[in-house]
């Protein structure tokens, strides 16, 4: 009998070996058929940490520690005056209703750094101009897993997993005491499963738009959990009212303006365990009103099994997104460039952190790279351009989340797992 | 004092220990097929939930109630004489494996965890734990094993 048990655990991982995920980047990626098993691929990235190591650039780049020793930063946010703002943070702890659970917090667990998250607001400051900051502050404490920020006038607004805060701001502030007021409740606890909500303004400051991760990988745990989920809020900020904008967008986070046409984009993780190369990840535009496919399918018509009942209303307007990323880079954070401190190169398009993947046999993501823009739309592949989170294969010394750009121009790079902020500027 | 009847090999206080536990497994993976035929009707996540922990329970109380069962059939020449238990021991054996893959399939996500190959294995489990019952209780209630003879007063 255990040899038994042995061949079926063999086979149990048998499927389609991971295909090269540059067929899945760009406007029509290369979707395979769906494949589903008895254990679905897992691989995980060991953390080993940097140990006085620095992530890898392209010749014409320098990379330097922004700030180390932190305690899990996910989020960044830079203030008019140059300070940097560090949001350090973790997820609230599911609840387990089924056994899948308890194994799924032991994998969580492996995948990233042991330090407990600060759940509170750095403020960075470089006084001397050369890049590393020599003032630190706590901005603001006693947060409630927050993710986005965003200044509009002297308001500043923070999305803690359970509401939008709005705080008084002004220029040169390096504490906030203020308690803050809530502008409006977001969908929490108790599941939670996707708890980062991303937060960014209108270019003209009169709305507030946040990404409201899935309450599930494709509703296990009921479409109930789901309502006002996977979607993107418009939210007005002096009243607090909000709208769906967009739907369907099983995890949206990276919110932002594309400085040219001025239209809202995100990056989007989706869902899991149909394959090594479904379903890709991907960067869209997001239009107003529009429906993107999660639960009830991907990539326009292509149909979830795993979701009952179905929607063929909601299935027949579900509208693919403009550009893949390649299936489970898990990409957190999204910046477009528009300075002129890196080379001529790096100017125009965005720039992707890609958090990495945990369920795909051959490791994807793990890097920032870069996406030209030209007229406000994706004009090329991406290409690697911060590397060195994995090391020997599958060690991980680092994971990138979000990303900024600093009052200089240069990229900045929160690293939850490598418990650090990476400053990557033209080298000289 | 040699028994008249084939006598178990892993007993406590003079009770089989696979028989005092074996009615948990058979139950839990009943209840398996209920919860599985409930959840392909209704898509009420629940039920697929319960399944998951029914499939669980019953596999973990196998670990010993298995065991228990084939220390008996090895441990008494005359049970191994008996083709009912080589019936029930092979079945129960196959069920056991199917349900390890059933709890597999079953960790799945939503609706493909059960609908269709969960609800077929659950189902073929229950057929075969009925075959395997029925030759159970006929290694008991017909030929006496573990049954102590006691002289009539």
């Amino acid at each position: 009998m255990a040899a038994a048990v042995g061949v079926s655990l063999a086979l149990a991982g048998c499927g389609p070996a991971p295909g090269d995920p540059s067929r899945q980047v760009g406007p029509n990626p290369y979707l395979p058929p769906i494949h589903q098993y008895l254990l679905p691929p897992m691989h995980v990235a060991k953390v080993v940490g940097w140990n006085g190591a620095t992530p890898i650039v392209p010749a014409g780049l320098k990379v330097q520690a922004f700030a180390t020793g932190l305690a899990n930063p996910r989020s960044l946010y830079v203030l008019p005056n140059g300070d940097v703002l560090v949001v350090e943070t973790g997820g609230p702890p599911g609840p387990v209703s089924r056994p899948k659970e308890l194994v799924m917090n032991l994998v969580e667990k492996m995948a990233h750094s042991r330090t407990k998250p600060g759940q509170r607001i750095l403020l960075f400051r470089d006084t001397k101009g050369d890049g590393v900051p020599d003032q630190k502050s706590v901005f603001i404490d006693h947060l409630n897993s927050p993710f986005g920020v965003v200044l509009v006038g002297n308001d500043l607004y923070v999305a803690n997993t359970d509401a939008v805060l709005r705080y008084p701001y002004a220029t040169g502030q390096t504490q906030i005491t203020d308690p803050g007021v809530k502008l409006c409740d977001l969908p929490g606890g108790p599941i939670d499963h996707h708890w980062t909500k991303s937060l960014t303004a209108s270019p003209d400051g009169s709305e507030l738009y946040a990404g409201v991760g899935s309450n599930s990988n494709i509703t296990e745990n009921g479409i109930q959990a789901e309502v006002g989920r996977a979607s993107i809020w418009q939210i007005d900020r002096t009243t607090g009212a909000h709208r769906e904008y967009a739907t369907g967008l099983r995890n949206p986070n990276g919110l932002q303006f594309e400085p040219q046409t001025q239209v809202l984009w995100a990056v989007i993780n989706e869902r899991d365990e149909l394959g090594p190369d479904l379903v890709p990840d991907y960067l869209t535009s997001v239009k107003d009103g529009a429906f993107y496919g999660w639960p009830y399918s991907y990539y326009g018509q292509h149909l979830d099994p795993r979701v009952q009942p179905q929607r063929p209303d909601l299935v027949a307007k579900a509208i693919a997104p403009d550009y893949a990323l390649s299936s489970h880079v898990a990409p957190l954070g999204l910046v477009f460039y528009s300075g002129s401190n890196l080379p001529e190169h790096y100017r125009g398009g965005a720039f992707v952190g890609e958090h990495g993947s945990w369920d795909r046999a051959v490791l994807n993501g793990y890097k920032v790279v870069y996406i030209p823009f030209a007229d406000g739309r994706p004009s090329g592949p991406p290409e690697d351009v911060v590397t060195g989170f994995l090391v020997d294969g599958d060690q991980a010394r680092g994971r990138p989340v979000a990303l900024a750009v600093d009052g200089k121009g240069a990229l900045l790079i929160a690293d939850d797992t490598g418990n650090s902020v990476w400053r990557v500027s033209a080298a000289h | 004092m040699a028994s008249a009847t084939p006598r178990s090999t892993l007993t406590l206080g003079g009770r089989p220990l696979h028989a005092m536990l074996v009615p948990i497994p058979i139950m839990c993976f009943a209840g398996t097929l209920i919860t599985d035929i409930v959840y392909w009707q209704t898509a009420a996540m629940l039920w697929a939930d319960m399944s998951d922990w029914l499939l669980l329970a019953g596999l973990i109380v196998s670990v010993i109630a298995v065991p228990a069962g084939l220390i008996d059939f090895l441990g008494d020449a005359r049970i191994r004489k008996l083709r009912a238990a080589w019936i029930h021991a092979i079945g129960n054996v196959t069920a056991i494996i199917l349900s390890i893959f059933n709890c597999l399939i079953h960790t799945r996500d939503a609706y493909t965890s059960v609908v269709p190959s969960g609800l077929i294995l659950s189902a073929l489990v229950v057929v075969i734990l009925l075959v395997t019952g029925w030759n159970g209780w006929a290694l008991v209630y017909r030929h006496g094993v573990g049954v102590r003879q006691t002289e009539q007063p």
